[in-house]
């Protein structure tokens, strides 16, 4: 794996070229063959498997029922968006996942319904990943896994340090493991079955499919981190950008 | 993180097409730096988006044309186009740059015609603004959904040009549809040695794709039904 790894790392810029050194920092992608490879294997697996699998669901399975599922699923995550909350002090947020988390399994029967969105407590997500953020951890470059996808370092840490704030993690701990597999394939169907169609008009709209969805993975971390505010300051300067101008030209600045 | 979690992003293109499509009524909430005007424009241009992409008596082709001269008024082409090459802005030879600023207008006509045709009765709420220095403006607006959906924040750039305005960019839940194409165009031409030409090859081929029929029916009617 190793050699491969090394192998497959892409070659970097002429160092007197100042613009390509930067955006080839910016890109942050030395194993991108190697990202490439393993994208390519996933979608494989998506369209043999996967893709048929989640579209099956989408068909078959009525609306409501996908619905109760959805929720389900993501009322039992509020123990790891609690504990991120508390941890990024972020005490509002906290407080509203503590109330979702009560409404919604006594009122919504166990989590299988949502209402406590219609009562002004709305669905946000945290994790560990996106608290070391806030700590001022870098991201990392980009690694794409099988199976796990878009997994730059700082996401993958926290991914599995969140799996020890999920009590069912300890529930479990010594099996059996029906459980928590059955948890994670029937997210990945559902999340799969609701991006059906738009993935697959990115797809086919895309230049570089696997450069947009880099870029959809980090603008869409950057936004989560920043709980939805869009910043001014790291806009790209674009006062004098245009074919004619002299000006070395515009490289948005680090996240 | 979870295992399809770069999914989720996977709804702005879908968002955006609503966002421009849904029908703006703006009541601004006066801020310090606040631009109502630019509020104003925003929720003038995105009612004549929708009105030619629901425009159901018009062909494609002629969507696709009115769509384009929509553009060529509101939005800086030439600026968007050449912040799509990034690091290669000064690559292409002047004749491929003249090719490449027409395909890059027919490739962003072709592409978000069809993500926006499946227009539903969303509704575009513009909710703030703030100006950016003395030339550019933010303005905050919100797509709210009728079947319950989280409503979807689109964030719109604009630069102040002749008095007037000038689209740059849009942000659809935290995605910029720009920074979005140039990491696809950047990407594209360095895994061809730098060689502009394969850009052309690749826009060319999107562009025959959905002028084939190939482009998938649309995503908004899925991406609207969905609990996200």
């Amino acid at each position: 794996m190793l050699i491969v790894a090394l192998a497959a790392c892409a070659t970097r810029p002429d160092p007197s070229n100042k613009a390509a050194v930067q955006a080839y920092e910016e890109t942050n992608d030395p194993v991108e063959p190697l990202n490439r490879y393993f994208f390519e294997l996933n979608r494989f697996f998506d369209i043999i498997l996967i893709k048929p699998v989640a579209t099956w669901y989408q068909g078959v399975v009525p609306d409501p029922a996908r619905n109760s599922i959805r929720h389900f699923l993501d009322n039992l995550d509020a123990p790891v968006i609690l504990a991120n909350d508390s941890l990024q002090g972020n005490w509002d947020r906290a407080g509203i996942t503590v109330k979702r988390f009560g409404i919604n399994t006594t009122v919504g029967v166990l989590g299988l319904f949502d209402p406590a969105t219609g009562w002004g407590y709305p669905q946000h997500r945290e994790d560990f990943g996106q608290t070391l953020a806030t700590w001022g951890t870098p991201e990392g470059m980009y690694l794409f896994l099988p199976v796990l996808g878009p997994s730059p370092p700082r996401d993958l840490a926290g991914f599995a340090v969140d799996q020890f704030f999920d009590p069912l993690t300890y529930v479990y701990w010594n099996g059996p493991y029906t459980v928590p597999v059955t948890r994670f394939v029937l997210n990945g169907i559902d999340v799969r079955s609701r991006n059906l169609a738009t993935l697959d008009q990115i797809e086919r709209t895309s230049v570089d499919y696997y450069a947009t969805v880099r870029s959809l993975y980090r603008q869409s971390r950057a936004n989560e981190i920043a709980n939805g505010d869009v910043s001014q300051e790291s806009l790209p300067d674009i006062d004098n950008l245009n074919f004619d101008t002299n000006e070395p030209q515009a490289v948005a600045p680090k996240k | 993180m979870s295992p399809f979690s770069f999914m989720r992003s996977a709804v702005a293109p879908v968002a955006f097409c609503v966002a421009l499509a849904a029908s703006a009524l703006s009541t601004p909430a006066l801020a310090a730096n606040a631009d109502p005007a630019a509020e104003k424009w925003v929720g003038d241009v995105s009612q004549q988006a929708i009105q030619i992409i629901s425009d159901k008596s018009a062909d494609r082709s002629a969507r696709e044309a009115q769509f384009s001269a929509l553009l060529d008024k509101t939005a800086d082409m030439p600026r968007i186009a050449a912040f799509c090459l990034g690091q290669f802005l000064r690559t292409p030879t002047p004749p491929q740059k003249d090719e490449y600023v027409k395909l890059f207008n027919n490739f962003v006509v072709k592409v978000y015609v069809t993500r926006l045709s499946d227009y539903h009765d969303e509704k575009l709420t513009i909710t703030g603004s703030q100006l950016k220095g003395d030339t550019q403006v933010l303005v905050q607006s919100q797509i709210n959904f009728t079947n319950g959906r989280e409503p979807v924040k689109v964030t719109w750039w604009l630069l102040k040009k002749d008095g007037g305005y000038k689209l740059f960019d849009v942000n659809v839940v935290g995605v910029w549809l720009a920074q979005e194409q140039r990491s696809a165009f950047t990407s594209v031409i360095n895994n061809h040695n730098g060689d502009f030409s394969a850009l052309l090859d690749h826009l060319k081929g999107q562009i025959a794709d959905a002028e084939q029929g190939k482009l998938p029916p649309t995503a908004a009617t899925t991406g609207g039904s969905s609990v996200q």
